[in-house]
């Protein structure tokens, strides 16, 4: 029998990142939620606005347009009017609300790595493996980050293209990707997954199952939701230099948050809740 | 011999309630040795302290000379663990399983491969080794894990419950399977058990915890010798002993003490060198003698005893 050489840090974390990710593509439990919340955002909502658009009465979105502050409204006011639909809903007011999308993802796959390996009862033999702490803890993390933002980015890829085939007749022109939208998904999008990561790193510690562990950590979505209102009421307003500050903001929380959940993240802590 | 495990004064609470309470114990090196004690005895909190999972709240331990809680990553690089639920991650194949582990241990996916289908082949589950352990009966998991505990040859073995959930066919099997594996290459092994029948069958010495402390350790023979006095033996006598015979008994040189059983008598001398003239002195009066068998305390026996004077 061979014995086994000393495993090196990166093919123990590649080895439970990989494992983490063939298990969820076969829990159709959590990859069929995971892919519906994307799928409507970001291809069934953007395909109804932009069929809406090329319709020979489109929806005259003047007034509402006109109760948003200047900065937005002055330039979609300027458009012709079957184009401003398009370049509202696709253009600004769905770049807050696709935010959702890494953040559900993160959340979903961080609470099935973290508190599903309770539920599953293979938490202890995983903590019998001759793994780091440290090492233990970022391959979990990698495993809900890594799919969590390129699910995002290959929806975002999906997005621009139905966004682009139908508003093209109306627009003449690719609507996506904009400025605004590149900083959305390079900058705010892994962002806000790992604070999604942060928080339900914390939350699992304590939660026996991922059902608890989702409920405990669902607020998190929150401040998402405030943004997205925030942002088609005129509230607030998501122009490219508040998506970079936002960003930065949810960086420094997720940040912080992880680096919290690294030190409480030790194998005595975790073998005194199973 | 050197000691394999060494444990002195171990104590851990959880809360206000210890769980370990100065536990204080070796297992020399290819020794098998049973942790015996019912549900919450600190038999699974010794086998994680043990593998450097929890930090003790006092005393100390050595696991192959190292400190699990300041080596842990070491000594569970040395030993091999079979938990109570099999830890199998049911959407995994059998193999992917096995293969992961061997993947967290440092072999490459080409070894890892080879490795687990070698295992899953030695015990008997190779036919099953590309299905989900979703549809696996409890026992076709514990061959699984198991073949996972032992991919990487531990020093070590801590199995915790190795049989529980299992029908006796599969138990049969189990046990023969751990046997093997203790008697082959000298191998350590600290079963944990409440099933007092494998422990029989396979440890060397026995450790009896009750709440959290050890009541007692040692070979099942010692430990009788501890409790009981003399020598029990079962004389067949094809029917219960009758009056007389009783009587002669009892006033036999040796003789401790006597008691009527259903095919003739139990009786405890106090030694071996008692039961010749015992068994003369019965034949002398033609009382029909078909066996005399000296009878020790089975592990279930002492165990009850131990635990009895415990309450």
């Amino acid at each position: 029998m061979t014995a086994p050489t000393t495993p090196g840090r990166t093919d123990a974390i590649r080895a439970i990142a990989a494992k983490d990710f063939t298990a969820v593509r076969r829990s159709k439990g959590v990859i069929i939620p995971m892919l519906i919340v994307p799928f409507l955002l970001l291809v069934v909502l953007p395909l109804g606005v932009g069929l809406a658009a090329r319709n020979a009465h489109p929806p005259d979105v003047s007034n509402m347009v006109r109760s948003l502050p200047g900065g937005l409204a002055t330039p979609i006011l300027h458009l012709p009017p079957r184009e401003r639909l398009v370049t509202l809903v696709d253009g600004y007011l769905l770049a807050p609300l696709f935010l959702i999308v890494p953040l559900m993802l993160a959340a979903v796959l961080a609470a099935d790595a973290f508190a599903g390996e309770k539920e599953r009862k293979t938490l202890e033999i995983l903590l019998h493996q001759p793994v780091p702490d440290r090492d233990l803890f970022f391959a979990k993390l990698l495993s809900a980050f890594i799919p969590a933002v390129a699910i995002s980015w290959i929806g975002f890829a999906c997005f621009a293209v139905v966004v682009d085939v139908t508003a093209w007749p109306v627009t003449h022109h690719l609507l996506v990707p904009s400025k605004l939208w590149l900083v959305v998904i390079f900058w705010v999008a892994p962002a806000v997954a790992t604070l999604g990561l942060g928080v339900m790193v914390r939350v699992s510690a304590r939660a026996t199952s991922t059902q608890e562990a989702n409920q405990l950590g669902g607020a998190v979505i929150l401040p998402l939701i405030f943004l997205a209102v925030g942002q088609s009421t005129g509230l607030l307003l998501v122009t490219l230099p508040v998506a970079v500050g936002i960003g930065a903001g949810v960086w420094l929380i997720a940040l912080w948050l992880v680096a919290r959940g690294a030190r409480r993240f030790t194998r005595d802590r975790m073998s005194r809740t199973i | 011999m050197d000691a394999a495990i060494h444990t002195e004064d171990l104590t851990l609470s959880f809360g206000a309630e210890k769980a370990l309470d100065g536990l204080t114990f070796d297992v020399n090196a290819g020794e098998v040795v049973a942790l015996l004690g019912p549900n919450g005895a600190g038999k699974t909190t010794t086998v994680r302290l043990l593998n450097g999972l929890l930090d003790p709240d006092g005393g100390s331990s050595r696991v192959l000379g190292l400190d699990p809680a300041t080596e842990g990553h070491k000594v569970r690089g040395r030993t091999g663990v079979m938990t109570e639920q099999s830890g199998l991650d049911e959407r995994l194949t059998a193999r992917e399983n096995v293969v992961f582990t061997a993947r967290m241990r440092g072999l490459s996916a080409t070894a890892a491969g080879k490795h687990a289908d070698e295992l899953l082949e030695r015990f008997g589950i190779a036919d099953r080794a590309n299905h989900r352990v979703q549809g696996f009966s409890t026992g076709q998991r514990k061959r699984v894990a198991l073949a996972r505990a032992l991919l990487h040859d531990p020093e070590i073995l801590f199995l915790d419950e190795p049989t529980a959930g299992l029908d006796p066919e599969a138990t049969r099997d189990v046990l023969d399977l751990l046997a093997n594996l203790a008697a082959e290459h000298g191998r350590t092994v600290l079963l944990c058990t409440h099933f007092l029948g494998e422990a029989g069958r396979l440890c060397q010495r026995m450790a009896v915890l009750h709440r959290g402390r050890l009541r007692a350790f040692g070979r099942p023979d010692d430990l009788a010798a501890n409790i009981w006095r003399g020598v029990p033996v079962e004389l067949d006598l094809g029917a219960p002993a009758d009056e007389r015979t009783l009587q002669a008994l009892r006033a036999a040189r040796g003789v401790i003490k006597v008691e009527s059983t259903p095919t003739g008598a139990r009786v405890d001398v106090e030694e071996r060198a008692a039961l010749p003239p015992l068994v003369a002195s019965l034949v002398q009066m033609e009382v029909p003698v078909f066996g005399a068998v000296p009878r020790p305390p089975t592990v279930e026996e002492i165990y009850f005893a131990i635990q009895e004077g415990a309450e």
